[in-house]
């Protein structure tokens, strides 16, 4: 009597065991496909950003196409800047972009060699406009703000 | 939304691991003591309990763990059902894996000089293979086993992950070996210490392992090397060694013959590998029910063997699942790397990823007689007291590399 209503409950749980098992695949992929998706949605700035003007490929270190400016972003030779530069032209720490009130200015923090906007080397603080280029050592960024 | 779906998903593994229990205890129906009922259902709780305390602990990946979880789960499940004993002492390892996994992530979290020690590394591995060597002894004709005050464990299994860090050190720079004055040398001496290795584990008759320690070494190597020639070379030996493996060593000859023509041999030595073909026929596609088949006809099913078994009752859709569970992982593993700026650190996800990776597909691809058959435990499934504990701390490691971001060992100035 047991064993035949074993029989019956197993032969029903193999279906069910192979309907939880894929559900549990499906939703796993979903998730990993959200996390995806919401990445790539933030690689399409929205806001203000950083487009490198040099080509990847001539670089010997590796770099995005585009950095994305939040709040603050920083750009230095040291690992905890936003952009990490192992090149010796940049210091530790090159400089910074902040975002003040919807408006953006360019801060060097005492780099030996200097941060260049559109030709001219800056001292302390510049604020930035649209198409704005930033020059350190060889590498050139765009500023881009689309708000 | 995130959130959510996780619950979903972890209600789904809870359902899944109530329902089998059940189902098992029905199957044992007037015999059962109360202290396994309480232990799995304790594991049941360990479970639920860990994956959401590693989602509030843990900015890392938060998938890796749960696909462990639900693979851990349906292998446990079939062992009990194949033995009893085995199936306790299965749960009992189980626990001793999931607390390990939480202790190796907390010390590889807070602990930052790994790059560091590449010695302690090298010399002991070293005297786990000797004293394998000297004090091991023998089970299915193989030196695998060091028994140390009554708890014996195979030692190859942790200088898998051993092996990593060793190859990880290396390929980082961050050993003398890149000195400028040996730094010629490197790739011969790196090649020098994973041959001595494989050579080892090839003298203990040990072919599962020496294959992984070699895919290992090869896939790291193939991504970091500065000189691809190597690579080339590496592949060259090792088709060499193969055939001079199999004209000298009989172990070798005997899992390549059966591979071609197992039905030949199907009284002796192509009994095990013909069994298990078998099994996985008889279950179609959704197998034959927990408790209705013979999975006993399978010599080891709950160790090397158990994938077949699993098949046989539960069907080919769930031999499939299996397998894209392990494929989403190794695929985790490697977007672990991916997003790891610490080379030290991304060697090391993609030396563990590749670790259950080249294991699952070596033993999976041996049983379904898609290679020739060696002997290696199916990480995370198979029965295995060091396989399960080492598998554990391999993910830990792992868990912790995929929360390192950024952080540099010591900086390159």
């Amino acid at each position: 009597m047991v064993m035949k209503m074993f029989n019956i409950i197993s032969i029903l749980a193999k279906y069910i065991f192979v309907f939880i098992i894929y559900m549990f695949i499906f939703l796993i992929i979903r998730m990993i496909y959200l996390d995806i998706n919401s990445l790539s949605k933030h690689e399409n700035f929205k806001g203000a950003y950083l487009k490198l003007l040099n080509r990847l490929e001539d670089l010997p270190y590796k770099l995005n196409d585009s950095y994305s400016i939040e709040e603050e972003i920083s750009l230095g030779r040291n690992n905890d800047n936003d952009i990490v530069l192992k090149d010796p032209y940049i210091s530790k720490h090159h400089f910074r972009i902040v975002k003040d009130e919807n408006e953006y200015f360019i801060e060097d923090l005492n780099s030996s060699n200097g941060t260049y906007v559109n030709g001219e080397r800056i001292i302390d603080v510049k604020k930035l406009t649209y198409g704005d280029i930033i020059k350190v050592g060889n590498i050139e960024f765009m500023f881009i703000n689309q708000e | 939304m995130k959130k959510m779906n996780f619950k979903v998903t972890r209600n789904l593994l809870f359902i899944f691991e109530l329902i089998s229990l059940s189902l098992i205890f029905l199957y044992n129906w007037p015999n059962f003591d109360k202290n396994t009922i309480y232990l799995s259902l304790g594991l049941i709780v360990l479970v639920y309990v860990s994956n959401i305390l590693l989602f509030k602990l843990s900015k890392g990946d938060h998938y890796i763990f749960l696909i462990i979880c639900m693979l851990m789960s349906i292998g446990v499940i079939m062992i009990y059902r194949i033995d009893q004993n085995l199936g306790l002492k299965q749960l009992i390892w189980l626990y001793v894996g999931i607390i390990s996994f939480f202790i190796t992530y907390l010390i590889f979290k807070l602990y930052d000089n790994w790059s560091k020690h590449f010695n302690l590394y090298l010399i002991s591995s070293y005297i786990l293979f000797f004293a394998t060597l000297v004090y091991g002894f023998r089970t299915h004709g193989s030196i695998r086993w060091l028994s140390i005050g009554g708890i014996s464990f195979q030692p190859s299994e942790l200088i898998k992950i051993i092996l990593v860090f060793i190859l990880a050190c290396i390929y980082s720079d961050r050993t003398y070996l890149s000195s400028p004055r040996i730094s010629k040398y490197k790739e011969i001496i790196t090649m020098a210490i994973v041959y001595s290795f494989i050579a080892i584990l090839f003298v203990q008759r040990n072919l599962g392992a020496s294959l992984v320690f070699f895919a290992i070494f090869i896939g790291i190597q193939y991504i970091y090397t500065e000189n691809s020639k190597y690579t080339l070379l590496n592949l060259m030996l090792f088709a060499f060694g193969g055939t001079m493996g199999y004209f000298l060593f009989d172990h070798v000859k005997i899992r390549f013959l059966t591979w071609l023509d197992p039905w030949k041999y199907i009284d002796t030595i192509g009994y095990q590998i013909t069994q298990s073909l078998f099994a996985i026929s008889e279950g179609g596609f959704f197998g034959t029910g927990i408790g209705r088949g013979q999975p006993n006809f399978i010599p080891l099913a709950y160790n090397d063997f158990i994938f077949s078994a699993i098949i046989e009752e539960m069907g080919i859709f769930t031999g499939i699942a299996i397998i894209m569970l392990y494929l989403i992982f190794v695929y985790r593993g490697f977007k672990i790397a991916l997003k790891q700026n610490d080379v030290f650190y991304r060697i090391i996800s993609i030396g563990i990823s590749l670790l259950f990776g080249i294991q699952t597909f070596i033993i999976i691809g041996g049983v379904i007689k898609l290679i020739p058959l060696t002997g290696l435990t199916l990480p995370f499934i198979s029965y295995g007291g060091t396989s399960i504990l080492t598998s554990f701390i391999a993910l830990g490691i792992l868990q912790g590399t995929s929360e390192k971001y950024n952080h540099g060992g010591p900086s390159d100035e």
